[in-house]
């Protein structure tokens, strides 16, 4: 009798291991983030968004593939994330979902062309990422995207005079100086006022614009802290511009919800409105997870995160059932990559950008974020002249 | 011109009295016990980051939270005080490594308790404009420079009058001698870093009610306190006001006649210029030995 009940669990146990293996292959995807330091911020919100991807991913492709994601932190510094890039390609992942601020982007996509690891990302804007002729690199987000849609609302309110306050980190500075050309060649009036990262007080610069420049609009090019100093200083000193835009981190929910006495009438750049509404199946799928996975409404972040990494798993899909994932297969069904997301259509060219990316303008209004450019696009109605004090 | 200047010279005042608010609980550490407290930015955060806490959980303005940052700042400064002061050999390149470790801790207890968001008051009077003339102002700027004087003050009659504060002088001066006076050395550095983690206190509280926080600030903070206390002379307050103020100046000025991009480095080019001027910083007189 016990020697049949040996016989029966052995043979379990095998049948259960035959199960597994024949169910779904598990694929290592390596996640390079700064979860740590001064992008800490950021690498989190993109993180949430990988997760997203990995766990809808793995609900609909889960009988044949599934992705596990290998998290390491590059403490949002260029020699971490090399070494985070060397670690996951010594753990065996196929490739590389993450990486945040140009300057953190470029080593590491360096170091995981080296290694033959695909490496993509929505992190890092600057045009030097994808002309340095990485073979292995890929980003759904570019710095045209950003100038197209900050340019197309300034022209459309009919802006004359515009002074550009900008980070002199390399994205940004870099964003700031295209938007320059494109507003200078439409003969709009442009005064451009750089600032260090580490500036706290923005109230030299605001007088300068409000005494000097007497421009019509105020672009701000930074990040979150940047555009809480910028607006408090905007707020004290009143200059007499129509409007404050700016870019990227800036028409949030987040934002609306910390700052509300700041926020109002602010543009900035915006994928979707806010309460957010998904159409697509893919949209509706990444909402639903997310709000299950987080307990809170989808962000930017989130959702680029989400869309470049779903673009990823898809592409390892099609090469593992080709048989070429460790062939150089990946890198060659990314570029084959042509489909609708949550950030409109990609595609990826030879140098691994994405030509159709063009974001949209979103308006802080009463607490929610309106899409007001381009006009087909639009939630709302445009608020202009508008100021948040 | 003369309005910009005006205004860059006021904005300069504000900055540089934030500055010294920063920098007085790490001069005095360093005064007293020859010892740098890498992690004092993060304590000036953590206090920062207890304000947010106060204004968001219970909805309290930063104000009413000093007396909570109070308590837990100084629990956090008596902390490290006894895990430096466990050093028994080569204090002063010890302590470093020490309280260059303790704030990479600090930094990550603020970021898994309060996550990486950016974090300021939600305060509406304390941002509104406080215009004299031809210069603005946030009112929670001028109230925390107001402050900043006041402690200043306070600072420089306990160092001068008060028992403790003569002892911690005596400690600074010559720690044998001290001890042979019947000054007990261990008890009055103690005292200091309680005083430092005051003084963090309400530089982290002002910190919330007129800027933006982050937990990666806090190294950025240590930097600049660092830079005014070299500046000012070790064991100098008024050094540190002036040296503050210059250095707010000098950047603001920096703003308004040339770049913004160019703040730090003037700010680093006057801290070189002092020093190769005036080795023992502003107010600092060589020191004696034995």
């Amino acid at each position: 009798m016990k020697t049949t009940f040996k016989r029966i669990g052995l043979a379990a146990l095998v049948s259960a291991a035959l199960i597994g293996s024949a169910a779904a292959e598990e694929i290592k995807v390596g996640a390079e983030l700064p979860l740590t330091g001064s992008l800490a911020r950021v690498g989190a919100g993109m993180q949430e968004g990988i997760m997203v991807a990995a766990e809808v991913f793995n609900k609909t492709h889960g009988g044949k593939h599934t992705i596990k994601i290998v998290t390491i932190d590059d403490e949002s510094a260029p020699a971490k994330a090399i070494a985070a890039v060397e670690k996951l390609a010594s753990e065996g992942v196929v490739a590389i979902t993450g990486g945040y601020g140009s300057n953190n982007i470029s080593p590491a996509s360096d170091a995981a062309n080296k290694l033959g690891l695909v490496y993509i990302t929505s992190g890092g804007v600057d045009d030097s990422l994808v002309n340095a002729g990485r073979k292995n690199f890929f980003r759904i987000n570019n710095s045209a995207g950003y100038e197209k849609a900050m340019v197309g609302l300034l022209g459309d309110v009919g802006a004359k005079s515009v002074s550009i306050v900008y980070s002199t980190k390399d994205a940004t500075s870099g964003l700031a100086k295209d938007v320059e050309k494109a507003l200078t060649a439409k003969g709009v009036k442009v005064a451009m006022h750089s600032f260090d990262p580490a500036i706290t007080d923005f109230k030299p610069i605001i007088n300068k614009i409000k005494i000097q420049d007497k421009s019509e609009v105020i672009a701000m090019v930074g990040y979150e802290n940047d555009y809480v100093g910028i607006l408090r200083a905007a707020r004290v000193l009143k200059p007499s511009v129509k409007a404050m835009v700016g870019v990227w981190s800036l028409a949030t929910p987040k934002m609306a919800a910390d700052f509300p006495d700041l926020m109002p009438n602010v543009f900035g750049t915006a994928l979707l409105p806010f309460p957010a509404e998904f159409k697509t199946a893919d949209g509706k799928a990444f909402s639903d997870t997310y709000k299950a996975l987080y307990k809170k409404e989808p962000d930017y972040l989130g959702q680029f995160g989400y869309v470049q990494s779903m673009l990823l798993f898809e592409a390892i899909a099609r090469a593992a059932d080709k048989g070429t994932l460790k062939k150089g297969g990946v890198a060659e069904e990314m570029r084959k990559t042509d489909r609708d997301t949550l950030i409109g259509r990609v595609q990826f060219g030879a140098n691994g950008d994405n030509p159709n990316f063009i974001h949209r303008m979103g308006q802080h209004q009463d607490k929610k974020i309106v899409i007001v450019w381009p006009k087909e696009n639009a939630t709302g109605k445009l608020a202009y002249p508008a100021l948040p004090w | 011109m003369t309005e910009l200047i005006l205004q860059a010279l006021y904005s300069g005042l504000l900055q540089g009295g934030s500055y010294a608010l920063i920098a007085l609980g790490l001069a005095l550490v360093f005064g007293t016990m020859k010892v740098i407290n890498l992690a004092h930015g993060e304590l000036v955060l953590l206090a920062a980051y207890v304000a947010y806490a106060v204004e968001s959980g219970l909805g309290f303005g930063p104000v009413v939270a000093i007396p909570i940052a109070l308590v837990v700042v100084c629990i956090a400064a008596v902390s490290v005080y006894f895990v430096v002061s466990r050093i028994k050999k080569d204090r002063e390149i010890n302590s470093l490594i020490l309280t260059y470790g303790i704030g990479v801790i600090l930094t990550n207890v603020i970021l898994l308790v309060w996550h990486a968001d950016v974090r300021s008051t939600s305060s509406t009077w304390l941002q509104e404009a406080f215009v004299v003339g031809p210069l603005y102002s946030m009112r929670s700027e001028l109230l925390f420079f107001g402050v900043s004087i006041v402690l200043m003050g306070a600072l420089w009659w306990w160092l001068a009058r008060s028992w403790y504060g003569r002892a911690v002088r005596a400690v600074s001066s010559n720690r044998d001698a001290a001890k042979l006076m019947g000054i007990d050395p261990g008890r009055t550095e103690l005292v200091s870093f309680i005083v430092a983690g005051i003084l963090a206190a309400f530089a982290g509280v002002a910190l919330f009610s007129y800027g933006v926080i982050q937990p990666a600030y806090g190294g950025a903070l240590t930097v600049k306190a660092f830079i005014i206390t070299v500046l000012a002379g070790i064991g100098s307050i008024p050094g540190v006001l002036l040296g503050a103020v210059l250095l707010g100046i000098a950047e603001a000025l920096t703003v308004t006649l040339a770049s913004s991009a160019l703040q730090e480095l003037a700010g680093m080019t006057l801290f070189l210029l002092v020093l190769f001027v005036m080795p023992n910083g502003l107010f600092g007189a060589a020191r004696r030995r034995g």
